[in-house]
């Protein structure tokens, strides 16, 4: 679904969490005539639960999507190796090859991404623009952050990731 | 060097309030007996409040998130774990429901200590805490110590302020520090000054993103005995490359920590940064 120049994904989680209240307040609402009563309220509330999800990832893949172009100019591009605790902060730019991807269907997917000097954890707070799959070769645009805000191992906070090609 | 070592270098000593053997058993021990507790009220009749013995999961559940904390390698189940006893306590239960769910919180904390032990590794040590210096770094050190004790104190400091730029990702000044650096002090030590213009040549290349050139940097054979991971005989230019900027790092590391002691607590704050570059291949 496009909204303005914004592509929207809505999670599949999101879609099934709909799904399954929608059947329940249909199956609901033919037997019972108080929840018909109520429908007034129930199908409003019913949309809803589609439709925060698309707003939320309307604003956060928008807001991602005008501060591409700063990292892309800031950002330096370093080896995995090089990336450390002191470099919190820092705006950097990677390639690599990604190991594995976990939690895509929830929108925020997470990868590991390898180059020839180390693995890192590469985080995403939104849907890619695209799908990254195991084995692409990549380029990774972020920042670099304590896995939990204020303490843990270095990762990168995704704004972008996108494959590449190499010869 | 100072802190002439009493035991393995290798072998990472424990901080001081690092916990032994019996907080971990506290976990169970605990949560259990707080079980146990309610159990026994339940069949005689408590004269009072029986929901007291919930407090035997909340003390294990803050022991377990502390033994979660001082990991260096976090478990963020395990921190939550406080959080979950305190609805615990505010979810008023009759006393069957009461025991029943605290058996079953008590089985999932000492699976939780278990998952802990087992997939997030030992507590921190004071060097994965960078309180000292440890491990095969520490080694190197030691190693290296005679020939670069000698050198003087402003190139050892310069040495020591492009290694914490280098790690900190300021590679602009990593390089503007490289290149002037060998010059301050006078120095004539030939590795020192060669690992000075590898860093100036990687760092350059690193704050205008450039790959690796066609020909570069690296360290000759004669100087292999002073380096802390020699290259291995391979035709492998990209780690060979990555090598000879490792040694130089390296080599600025164990001179700076030798030779400006007053610089010693901003090169332990990096020193996970030099831990990797020693363990990577």
């Amino acid at each position: 679904m496009k909204i303005g120049d914004v592509e929207v994904q809505v999670s599949i989680v999101a879609v099934a969490v709909f799904v399954i209240f929608a059947i329940l307040l249909g199956a609901a609402s033919i037997v019972s005539s108080n929840v018909r009563s109520q429908l007034i309220w129930l199908v409003p509330a019913l949309v809803m639960l589609l439709v925060i999800p698309i707003a939320l990832n309307y604003m956060s893949r928008r807001q991602y999507a005008d501060i591409k172009p700063i990292y892309e100019r800031e950002a330096k591009t370093v080896r995995v190796r090089l990336i450390n605790e002191s470099m919190v902060g820092k705006i950097v730019r990677i390639e690599g090859v990604v190991e594995r991807v976990h939690f895509q269907f929830l929108n925020r997917p997470q990868y590991s991404v390898a180059d020839r000097t180390g693995e890192i954890s590469v985080k995403m707070f939104t849907s890619p623009d695209e799908n990254v799959k195991v084995n692409d070769i990549v380029e990774v645009l972020g920042q670099v952050i304590r896995r939990y805000i204020v303490t843990g191992d270095p990762v990168i906070n995704c704004v972008s990731i996108r494959k590449i090609k190499k010869s | 060097m100072a802190d002439t070592p009493t035991y393995n270098p290798n072998q990472e000593r424990p901080t001081e309030e690092m916990p032994d053997w019996r907080m971990e058993l506290a976990v169970p021990l605990l949560s259990f007996g707080g079980a146990l507790l309610a159990i026994v009220f339940w069949i005689n009749g408590a004269p009072f409040d029986f929901r007291i013995s919930i407090l035997g999961c909340v003390f294990a559940s803050w022991v377990l998130a502390y033994l979660a904390w001082i990991r260096p390698k976090k478990d963020i189940v395990a921190l939550t774990t406080p959080i979950y006893s305190f609805i615990f306590i505010a979810v008023p239960t009759d006393i069957f429901s009461s025991v029943i769910l605290q058996l079953l919180y008590a089985v999932s904390l000492t699976i939780l200590l278990i998952r802990l032990k087992y997939r997030f590794g030992k507590p921190g040590t004071a060097v994965s805490l960078g309180k000292e210096m440890g491990g095969s770094l520490k080694t190197y050190i030691g190693q290296t110590r005679d020939s670069f004790s000698g050198i003087s104190p402003e190139t050892a400091h310069a040495a020591a302020i492009v290694f914490v730029r280098f790690a900190e990702g300021n590679y602009e000044d990593a390089a503007q520090g490289s290149r002037t650096a060998p010059a301050d002090g006078g120095n004539s030590d030939p590795v020192i000054i060669l690992a000075f213009r590898i860093i100036h040549e990687h760092s350059t290349l690193l704050s205008r993103s450039q790959p690796r050139p066609v020909t570069y940097l690296t360290f000759p054979e004669k100087d292999f005995p002073r380096l802390a991971k020699p290259p291995v005989a391979a035709h492998d230019e990209d780690m060979e490359f990555y090598s000879a900027l490792d040694n130089a790092l390296l080599i600025l590391f164990s001179a700076a920590w030798n030779a400006s002691e007053r610089d010693r607590p901003h090169l332990l704050a990096c020193q996970a940064f030099a831990q990797k570059l020693m363990s990577s291949k």
